[in-house]
């Protein structure tokens, strides 16, 4: 059978969260291989947030947030997006590809734009096949 | 009353070295002359770095028969493995003594390579070696005495806790040892032992509360410095000189011995209890500070960071979420 | 707190969930998670019965935590956290698992969708373990409203507000109040005066004493919350601030700026105007070209900005009934004239509108379907300029021909759009924006007045295009909503909050800058930063910056998130490999 990757999202309620709930509302088809945990604010999310989902075999995680400029909490996607910069470039370092982590802006009003990345990156995924991680982490 | 304490037996204790750099003994031998104390309480019954006791006498205890053992060092091979198993059993209290114990510590860092990368580069490639027909460390070598063994050497390098049940940790590189004779004097005076697996001799806050020097809330770092690269007043905070110093993710207890010497925290200590991950915690801390929200100026200062996992994992990478590079 | 006692509901949604999921497969998984005491499907979990259900096993069972999983916590979160609350639990012992929008309507393939429920539902499972009973609280209402937008929304809120007896602080940022209507002659479809309306209620409000109008003021810098905001006036002095509980948010919208229109030619071709510059005409009385002459010839074109994706893809909604009214208003003032409408699709919907549409078309009206999408129609100028100012080329897609309209006069029916600074209005209250840059209702069909954020409301058009009538309506609905929590005094404020563990906390300071609120302030004394929880809005940001793990955010903790992930990821088998420790 195919592989089938796992993507853990983290959602922002205010723009990320409705724009899948619009997904969802406007019968917008995408993979079914993603996994939405619902936080406030994208600064809430944590690194080890991250590599918990790696840890416990996410094939993918996806953070998503407001775009620039229009935070509900005014600047928390950008603290975010520091935090993910340097996350991101830890990652790398500890040999997971670059690309099973995402961080993407979702408005409210883009149902279209999150089935859209949701497709995308399951396809990504699935060219990178299985995470090896949560294997590899396993102490017998 | 006085009778019953006075027939009291004495402790059994034990100090071991698994993958250790031999500091953590030399800490024990740190404490000078409250040895005295030490072994007024206590019975020392097997230290390989000091006493001539073989594995066949620990072989020979009796289960449960040390009171407490100190073991240093991370599991980088089969011995240390066996030995911790050997020990775990042979012990009443074992206590994960020291960084490499307690989190992996610096052999910990072999864990963004294997065996094979590892033995490539003592073996072949190091500056220093030459070995053309790439002899490598053999488990069995036959010679006219008989057959020599060694340890089988692990693609990874465990804290202890990851091979056996550990009782209580000490963290430090190497833990300092006035809180060493604390946690001893508990044990011997027998004192209420807190709840099993807790962090002992070193304090729940982290360094950041008796650091003394000066801190305010202007944590933003436009560029990142190496503690060279700084002009050291010795009381500003170094994070808000742009240095990384771990100690806001860090216990405290060691008497933050590091910035007294002007030198930025490292993390030996380890994080405070209800963090599952210290690097992941100070990616988080560190990454917020940056000030800028462009994406490509964010990117030009991460950059200045030349080793994250290095810097962020320095002593807990095998004891952390992602505990080795995936290769 | 006691052992976990875990109920699971999975809800069916009639067949919205239940055709594409194996509600009784996932219900059925749930039963095997640890402290799960029971697993149920039903039809309608909102519905009466369903929560029934709920408050009924609640207390037989003694269950001490809840799963719901049905449709986004968006919609029903609230509806059973009440539900928890009538069978005697705290309602933050609740978790819902969204298994609507996020599973059934976007997947087609029933075994993948499935298993995406059980993970969810699984995860909502593991962490509702670590729910904490929360405790609400409650602030004392500032009576004081204030509205943001001096239109007929804005002056309709404020008369409202104020004819109950209550302080009503109008912004206005332009330098005079009545915003787009006052610029209207006769409102569609009675023809009564725009201005007599608009006239009326800025006498009124200009006179009310429970009114204050602040002209050539924006609405900037609001801090606090819900019954408790202020806002600073620095041009009345450095401490000068308004105190209010409520905001009304009607900021309204603009006309399209046609010129980006290529084939209309508008601000080159002087004789093609917009329709609020045709109304300024007939206030005036006058109905000529720009060089004073009566036109003979009149084309009215419909949708310019509207429903094209060029320019917004919304329907402006007034605009049909609006060019039915000029072509009524121009038939009585020249009943020579010859008047054309190019139309894309004629919108009449509404009280007395598909009438005036009726009545108008036997005006000896010309009406001409275009296709918006395709062919705009192209205005140039006439070769020979005594016949007619200018030819209109226009595909009428009825007949499929191609025909050419002579006209002195073209009127372009512009979209209404968003202002350019409503994004900055939006900052300050704290509510988001659609794609189109209108106000974000809190739900779109059963509370089109509220926003996400307590306290603050919307009407009028900032928050879709509309009428009069509905503009008037939803600005009334506002004041009913401002009224009644002025009413009641008090109000429920934000729960999950961040505090401090004091015990952990080392005094880096690292979370005081991080809050986008400053509600984190340093005790000197004890050296550890210290929450204001009234300040707080839960986004949860200094939680993650805390290097010390001393800083929580209620109901979204670490241990809550990461058992969360650990129960999505447990549903998710894979082979495990046995290391070399084992060898």
């Amino acid at each position: 059978m195919e592989f089938q990757p796992t993507i853990i999202s983290f959602l922002c309620n205010w723009c990320s969260y409705t724009g899948a709930d619009l997904a969802g509302t406007s019968r917008m088809k995408y993979a079914p291989n993603i996994r939405i945990i619902r936080i406030m604010c994208s600064g809430r999310v944590d690194p080890t947030f991250v590599l918990k989902s790696f840890r416990e075999g996410a094939d993918g995680v996806l953070i998503c947030g407001c775009h620039p400029g229009d935070c509900h909490y005014h600047e928390g996607n950008y603290k975010c997006l520091r935090r993910f910069k340097l996350l991101h470039k830890y990652i790398q370092q500890m040999g997971i590809h670059k690309d099973r982590l995402r961080l993407e802006w979702i408005s409210a009003s883009e149902g279209r734009q999150f089935a859209d990345l949701v497709d995308n990156m399951t396809e990504r995924l699935m060219e990178l096949g299985p995470s090896p991680i949560k294997e590899i982490m396993e102490i017998a | 009353m006085e009778n019953s304490e006075k027939k009291k037996p004495k402790l059994k204790m034990a100090v071991y070295w698994g993958a250790a750099c031999g500091g953590c003994c030399v800490s024990v031998l740190d404490v000078h002359e409250k040895l005295f104390d030490i072994t007024e309480l206590a019975d020392l019954v097997f230290w390989p770095i000091a006493l001539d006791v073989k594995y066949d006498d620990v072989r020979a205890m009796p289960n449960g028969y040390i009171d407490v053992t100190l073991f240093n060092g991370a599991i980088r091979n089969s011995e240390n493995q066996y030995m911790a198993m050997l020990l775990r059993e042979k012990s009443k209290i074992l206590v994960a003594y020291g960084s490499c114990a307690h989190l992996g510590g610096i052999p910990g860092l072999a864990n963004f390579t294997n065996r094979d990368g590892i033995f490539e580069r003592v073996y072949d490639t190091s500056e220093s070696t030459v070995n053309p027909e790439k002899t490598r460390p053999q488990l069995k070598t036959q010679v006219p005495e008989g057959e020599l063994h060694l340890p089988y050497f692990f693609d990874d390098v465990l804290a202890l806790d990851q091979v056996v049940c550990v009782d209580y940790y000490v963290p430090g590189c190497p833990p300092q040892t006035e809180r060493l004779v604390e946690v001893f004097m508990a044990i011997a005076t027998g004192a209420t032992l807190p709840s099993k697996k807790t962090v002992l001799g070193a304090w729940d806050k982290t360094q950041c509360d008796e650091c003394i020097r000066t801190k305010t809330d202007k944590k933003t770092i436009k560029e990142f410095r190496r503690p060279y690269e700084i002009e050291d007043d010795g009381e500003t905070c170094f994070l808000e000189q742009g240095v990384i110093c771990m100690g806001p993710a860090t216990r405290g207890g060691c008497g933050y011995r590091c910035i007294k010497g002007n030198a930025p925290c490292k993390g030996c200590y380890g994080p405070s209890p209800d963090i599952s991950d210290p690097g992941a915690k100070m990616i988080s801390s560190i990454g917020t500070m940056i000030d800028s929200n462009d994406p490509v100026e964010i990117s030009e200062i991460v950059d200045q960071v030349a080793d994250p996992a290095g810097t962020f994992y320095r002593f807990s990478l095998p004891g952390s979420i992602i505990r080795r590079k995936i290769l | 707190m006691e052992e976990p006692r875990i109920g699971v509901y999975v809800c069916w949604c009639g067949t919205n969930i239940e055709k594409v999921v194996d509600v009784a497969e996932v219900a059925k998984a749930m039963e095997k998670l640890p402290n799960v005491v029971l697993s149920k499907n039903y039809k309608y979990m909102c519905s009466d019965p369903g929560q029934d259900l709920i408050i009924k096993d609640i207390k037989e069972n003694n269950l001490n935590r809840i799963v719901v999983s049905a449709c986004s916590p968006r919609i029903h979160e609230l509806t059973f956290r009440k539900t928890l609350e009538k069978a005697g639990l705290n309602p933050y012992l609740l978790q819902m698992a969204n298994i609507r929008e996020h599973v059934s309507w976007v997947h087609d393939d029933k075994k993948a969708a499935t298993d995406k429920a059980k993970s969810l539902v699984a995860a909502a499972v593991t962490r509702v373990n670590h729910h904490e009973e929360l405790q609400k609280r409650t602030v004392d209402i500032n009576p004081a409203t204030l509205i943001i937008g001096g239109g007929i929304a804005g002056l309709t809120a404020a008369l409202e507000i104020a004819d109950a007896g209550k302080k009503v602080f109008l912004l206005e940022k332009t330098n005079h109040l009545g915003g787009v209507v006052a610029g209207i002659d006769q409102s569609f479809p009675y023809f009564d005066s725009a201005q007599q309306i608009i006239q009326q209620f800025i006498k009124r409000i200009k006179q009310h004493e429970n009114v204050e109008v602040l002209l050539n003021t924006k609405a900037e810098n609001i801090t606090g919350y819900v019954g408790n905001f202020k806002m600073p006036l620095p041009m009345l002095g450095i401490d000068a601030e308004l105190e209010f509980g409520n905001i009304i948010v009607a900021t309204g919208l603009k006309p399209y700026d046609p010129s980006a229109i290529r084939e209309y030619g508008y601000g080159y071709l002087p004789n093609v105007i917009t329709s609020l510059e045709f109304e300024k005409m007939l206030m005036s009385g006058k109905i000529e070209t720009k060089d004073g002459k009566t036109p003979e010839d009149i084309l009215i074109i419909h949708c310019v900005g509207s429903r094209n994706k060029n320019c917004h893809e919304y329907c402006s909604r007034t605009c049909c009934m609006t060019a039915l009214k000029f072509a009524t208003q121009l038939r009585s003032a020249l009943p020579k004239a010859n008047i054309y409408q190019a139309y894309a699709d004629m919108r009449s919907f509404g009280k007395d509108c598909e009438e005036l549409y009726l009545k108008a078309s036997q005006k000896d009206i010309m009406f001409l379907m275009y296709d918006q999408q395709k062919y705009l129609p192209e205005i140039r100028r006439a070769p020979n300029r005594e016949k007619c100012e200018m030819l209109v080329e226009i595909e009428e897609i009825l007949s499929g021909d191609m025909v050419e309209v002579p006209a002195d006069l073209v009127i372009l029916m512009t979209a209404m759009e968003a202002h350019e600074d409503v994004k900055d209005v939006a900052r300050t209250v704290g509510v988001s924006l659609c794609g189109n840059d209108f106000f974000i209702e809190r739900h779109p069909k059963l509370d089109p007045v509220a926003t996400t954020t307590d306290g603050v409301f919307i009407a009028g058009t900032c928050q879709a295009p509309k009428d009069i009538p509905d503009s008037v309506a939803q600005a009334k609905a506002a004041a009913a909503r401002v009224l009644s929590s002025i009413d009641v005094g008090q109000v429920e404020i934000e729960v999950t909050t961040a505090f401090t563990n004091e015990d952990l906390c080392c005094g880096c300071q690292t979370c005081i800058s991080v809050c986008p609120y400053k509600a984190i302030g340093f005790n000197e004394e004890n050296r550890v930063s210290v929450v204001n929880e009234i300040l707080c809005k839960g986004c949860g940001t200094c939680s993650s910056a805390c290097p010390t793990g001393a800083i929580r955010t209620r109901h979204f903790t670490d241990k809550q998130i990461m058992s969360q992930i650990e129960g999505m990821l447990s549903m998710t088998k894979r082979k495990s490999k046995k290391t070399e420790l084992e060898v």
